[in-house]
């Protein structure tokens, strides 16, 4: 009786969190298979503390997996990142106390992703478009504020106070700073939409944003909360990178776009909207930011190892796109088998 | 007016191109003539090509971010045969066949295996440019032959080989996506796939297609980067897949496809080249560039946007006019519909997001 329960449970674990826990297991398999080739891959304190050179992906990817679920998308946050630390780099080459620039810059985040919301809802124009648009603008923006500011693109704003500097090098309880900012989030991330009525509605908008309005959700309030999240991540992931690298740059968040969608889209989301998991994004990211570094650590060149993070991307998307679609593949391989019996006979 | 811009959504490109000349012709007079048009179409070339592949794929409602990569991918396959002493004829012919091969992976993996496109063209989007750094090794290609070179050379009224090619491609394509049958398929696949399939569409070769002609056009955009720059930096294209859809964007083609012409696609593109130019031509530092193009597609979609739904309200009420008391209808006196607004208004009840 007991063991039958244990295995109720088991299958309705395997159900709930089948994709979450295949990407873990494909996670220990890959730090295995990195270990294999060089043991310094399983040391402990490397594999925490190589954490630090992208984690800032999961810090943006966490919000953006409730965008996506809601049935839009934001492309502008790496512009977003580029300018929040470039509003930093200003507001502290002005002699402005450190905590009150960091809560400027944070403040300056939302209001980013709010304005995203606002145009959106204001004209009911494609979310793509409309974050190309900022993107352009945000991007636009961190430019022409490094221009007036008289940094060069290339070194960027530098010389922060040490107490800065240090942040992102801290440890907590033996664990790097920034990995800790990021499993706090994934935990408010989980618990908010997962465990909350702002998360169904958020699931509920994504599944069908018509029906959800005529069900009196606030769609609007919900958007506006997703939209200013994800400007907030955005500049919590700019002060981190500025702190880790002691310099800020307006390119900062380029080189995050693209992996931050392919975190989400790993992790289980519909890119259409109505379904994805905040632990599968958590997952697909530290997936994708250990095959960079186990990549980089056994030798392979960083353009490589782009190449191989695209088609690991193409290979995943068309395990589960035939895992989805099981049983459209099953009656065509069957069409084809009649006609090819039926061709057989014929010929026979 | 706000008519005629909803049925012909080029005329707001048209419009920016000319208010933004007249800005240059009244700041500087001096600097605006035609050498400058000329000039603005030769930066606008690897553009304008990305723009019009750009078009069909988002006419079949599907999205490629993938070009910059195929066109960085392309430019250096074309430096490779070229260096190993290949002939010019035979290398850019190999290198459209590399095009067309990435595009058309593109389409397989939207149209047969059933990946968002957005979702594949990401995954592509680093393959390729993976494969592109494979092949050069992270290095720049470099000591170009100058008959390559002598494609970007003017010839004919300042006008290079290349630039001539693409005059000639535009009104190829304008002519296939207007007149022809296999042409108005693309808009068929993008506004109703159902539709379109019961129709008799091959709604699969279309988009498959859609992807290849977009390869093709990437590739394209690569001869005529190297072409004009000499050399080839490892960094080529990238960033250029979302010039090309903020020029669809501008230019009036709809993400929810089935709208837009490649006439719109051009405009866009050569409008956002304009900026870069006339700023230049204005003297002020190249940091206002971004901004100003942000700024003004935001313009252009929150008007197109707001033109939309004020449409889309004027249309409602019509339909519902008559259920309602006559005294109500007597006061707001309404026109007839016409057919391609609410046809317009179909296609963007059935798409919510992409």
């Amino acid at each position: 009786m007991k063991q039958k329960m244990i295995n109720r449970n088991l299958r309705k674990g395997l159900t709930h969190y089948g994709w979450e826990g295949a990407l873990l297991g494909l996670l220990v398999v890959e730090i295995l298979l990195f270990g294999l080739a060089n043991p310094r891959m399983l040391d402990v304190n490397t594999l925490l503390f190589s954490t630090s050179d992208f984690i800032t992906i999961g810090i943006v990817a966490l919000p953006l997996t409730m965008v996506i679920v809601s049935g839009g998308i934001d492309i502008s946050f790496g512009s977003t990142i580029g300018l929040c630390a470039i509003a930093l780099g200003v507001l502290c080459q002005a002699g402005i106390p450190l905590p009150l620039a960091i809560g400027l810059t944070l403040l300056l985040g939302a209001a980013c992703g709010l304005l995203n919301a606002a145009l959106i809802l204001y004209t009911g124009v494609n979310p793509l478009v409309i974050t190309l648009g900022t993107l352009y603008l945000f991007g636009g923006s961190a430019l022409l504020l490094s221009g007036l500011a008289g940094a060069t693109g290339f070194e960027g704003i530098g010389d922060f106070p040490a107490a800065f500097t240090d942040f992102a090098n801290l440890t907590v309880l033996g664990l790097p700073m920034p990995l800790i900012i990021f499993l706090l989030m994934t935990l408010f991330f989980w618990a908010l939409m997962h465990r909350t009525r702002t998360g169904r509605n958020v699931f509920l908008i994504g599944q069908n944003a018509r029906v959800a309005r005529y069900g009196a959700l606030p769609v609007q309030r919900t958007l506006f909360a997703l939209y200013g999240m994800t400007g907030l991540a955005s500049a919590i992931a700019s002060i981190v990178m500025t702190s880790y690298f002691g310099s800020a740059r307006s390119d900062l968040g380029v080189s995050l776009l693209m992996p931050a969608i392919t975190a989400v889209v790993l992790g289980g989301a519909n890119i259409y909207g109505g379904s994805g998991s905040v632990l599968g994004t958590a997952l697909a990211t530290l997936l994708i930011g250990y095959l960079q570094q186990g990549l980089q650590m056994i030798g392979i060149s960083s353009q490589v190892s782009s190449a191989l993070s695209g088609a690991l991307l193409i290979l995943v998307v068309i395990g589960r796109s035939a895992s989805l679609n099981r049983g459209l593949i099953r009656s065509v391989f069957q069409r084809y088998r009649r006609r090819w019996s039926a061709s057989s006979s014929l010929t026979s | 007016m706000l008519k005629l811009i909803q049925n012909n959504r080029e005329l707001t490109a048209l419009l920016a191109i000319v208010a933004l000349f007249g800005l240059l012709g009244a700041m500087d007079s001096q600097s605006f003539s035609f050498q400058t048009l000329g000039m603005i179409f030769g930066s606008a070339q690897i553009l304008m090509l990305l723009a019009m592949g750009a078009t069909l794929v988002m006419l079949t409602r599907n999205i490629d971010v993938s070009v910059g990569s195929i066109t960085g991918l392309c430019a250096v396959s074309l430096g490779i045969l070229l260096n190993s002493g290949v002939a010019l004829p035979l290398a850019c012919l190999a290198t459209l066949g590399v095009g067309i091969a990435a595009g058309l992976f593109n389409g397989v993996l939207v149209a047969w295996l059933r990946i968002p496109a957005i979702v594949a063209t990401l995954g592509t989007l680093g393959l390729y440019r993976g494969l592109m750094l494979l092949l050069t090794g992270g290095k720049w290609i470099e000591g170009l032959p100058a008959d390559l070179k002598s494609l970007s050379a003017p010839l004919v009224l300042g006008i290079s080989p290349l630039g001539w090619l693409v005059i000639l491609l535009l009104l190829a394509m304008f002519w296939l996506l207007s007149r022809t049958a296999l042409g108005r398929s693309f808009y068929a696949v993008g506004d109703n796939l159902q539709g379109a399939r019961q129709l008799g569409v091959p709604v699969n070769r279309i988009r498959i297609l859609a992807f290849a002609i977009n390869g093709a056009m990437a590739a394209l955009a690569g001869i005529v980067f190297a072409s004009q720059i000499g050399f080839v930096p490892n960094q080529t294209g990238s960033g250029l897949e979302m010039k090309a859809i903020a020029a669809c964007v501008l230019g009036g083609i709809s993400l929810l496809g089935g709208t837009g012409s490649i006439i719109g696609a051009l405009l866009g593109a050569y409008f956002l080249t304009q900026i870069d130019s006339v700023l230049v031509l204005l003297r002020l530092p190249a940091w206002w560039n971004d901004f100003i193009a942000g700024l003004v597609l935001l313009a252009v979609l929150v008007f197109d946007g707001r033109l939309r739904q004020a449409l889309d309200k004027n249309l409602r009420r019509q339909k519902y006019a008559r259920f309602q008391p006559k005294t109500l209808a007597k006061k707001s006196p309404t026109k007839p519909s016409s057919t391609r607004a609410s046809r317009r208004m179909k296609a963007n009840k059935s798409g919510l997001s992409l």
